[in-house]
């Protein structure tokens, strides 16, 4: 009953050789994976690739693994947020390169958009105003970009996170906070143009 | 926490709140002040428009064929690794001692008489390799021991 085994016993096989284990990692973190290089990078083949190096990176490191400091899900997480950051660093600096006169800190990638946008509360109706959004997240500092993405979309409680970036809670919430006030201005601001 | 009853909380400990960051004791408190100071409130309500925006943000999807192939590519990889790696060698070794160590667990004078024939071949073997019976007048005697042992 492989398919019953827990991530980190799945973990343990892997090691002790069954290459097998490895293929079922992938089938339950390929999409956990992608969305948090997709969040960071903000687009899809980007993403894609990052989460193939993302594998790789946790295969040659699985032996660090420590069950008894976390979970493997955030142990994941935290795998998956640094390779996108350093993806995400390489992009930007490769950009820099490619236009130092727009080197004044903008975001200069175009996201890939969903053509879906759902809007429960009507305020999320145009693509201009996802666009700013992302435009926002992607100029987050980095760390304040890591709990973002980690407390919002993959659920970490933020001491999780604290822990993960080796951080004190009160960093990190007030990271969080920034971040969150940065987009509430991006939200507020297209709430008063229209 | 001892804070006044009219002070404001402040947008982090309001968001901390939504979020459900705070101790109970600390989030009944703050609940409470809410049920009273309507500037709070729209501050929480807010902040609450704002993280379901945040949360509309979609992931654009992948084809299954494309997670397929990068399966492949990753199985691939671990096949290759998995060959080369200092890791397997260590996995490797690390079983053989483990299995050792049982049967010398579950039989404990024949695991003693292999580790007795062990030393015993490995200095004859030291002795003849690097002739120190020459070297060394002593090392005779020990062969000579080895040789009634053997």
């Amino acid at each position: 009953m492989d398919s019953m085994k827990s991530d980190e016993d799945l973990v343990d096989d892997i090691l002790a050789g069954a290459e097998n284990g490895f293929s079922q990692l992938h089938d339950r973190y390929r999409r956990l994976v992608y969305s948090i290089a997709f969040r960071i990078l903000q687009n899809s083949e980007e993403a894609y690739d990052a989460s193939q190096e993302i594998f790789i990176r946790a295969y040659r490191s699985l032996d660090s693994f420590d069950r008894r400091k976390s979970r493997f899900y955030s142990w994941m997480c935290r795998l998956a947020v640094n390779q996108a950051i350093d993806c995400w660093r390489a992009r930007r600096r490769r950009a820099e390169a490619q236009t130092p006169e727009d080197s004044n800190g903008r975001f200069l990638g175009v996201p890939a958009l969903s053509d879906a946008i759902r809007s429960p509360h009507g305020e999320l109706e145009s693509k201009e105003k996802v666009q700013e959004i992302w435009r926002c997240v992607d100029a987050l500092p980095e760390l304040q970009k890591k709990v973002f993405v980690l407390r919002y979309f993959q659920e970490l409680k933020l001491e999780e996170i604290a822990e993960m970036e080796n951080c004190s809670l009160g960093t990190v919430k007030t990271s969080l906070y920034r971040a969150t006030q940065t987009i509430r201005r991006v939200v507020k601001r297209g709430g008063d143009q229209s | 926490m001892n804070r006044p009853a009219n002070r404001h909380y402040s947008e982090e400990e309001i968001l901390m709140h939504i979020l459900g960051e705070e101790d109970s004791k600390e989030g009944a408190i703050l609940a409470a002040h809410l049920g009273e100071c309507q500037e709070c409130r729209l501050v929480l309500l807010e902040y609450q428009r704002v993280l379901e925006d945040i949360r509309c943000l979609r992931v654009d999807e992948i084809p299954a064929v494309a997670w397929l192939e990068q399966k492949e590519r990753l199985m691939a990889f671990v096949r290759n690794e998995s060959r080369t790696s200092f890791r397997d060698i260590r996995v490797r070794l690390g079983g053989v001692f483990v299995q050792t160590w049982n049967y010398a667990i579950a039989h404990p004078l024949p695991a003693l008489g292999y580790i007795a024939l062990a030393l015993a071949l490995a200095s004859q073997s030291t002795i003849s390799i690097f002739r120190l019976d020459h070297v060394l007048p002593t090392t005779g005697d020990v062969i000579q021991v080895l040789k009634l042992l053997l």
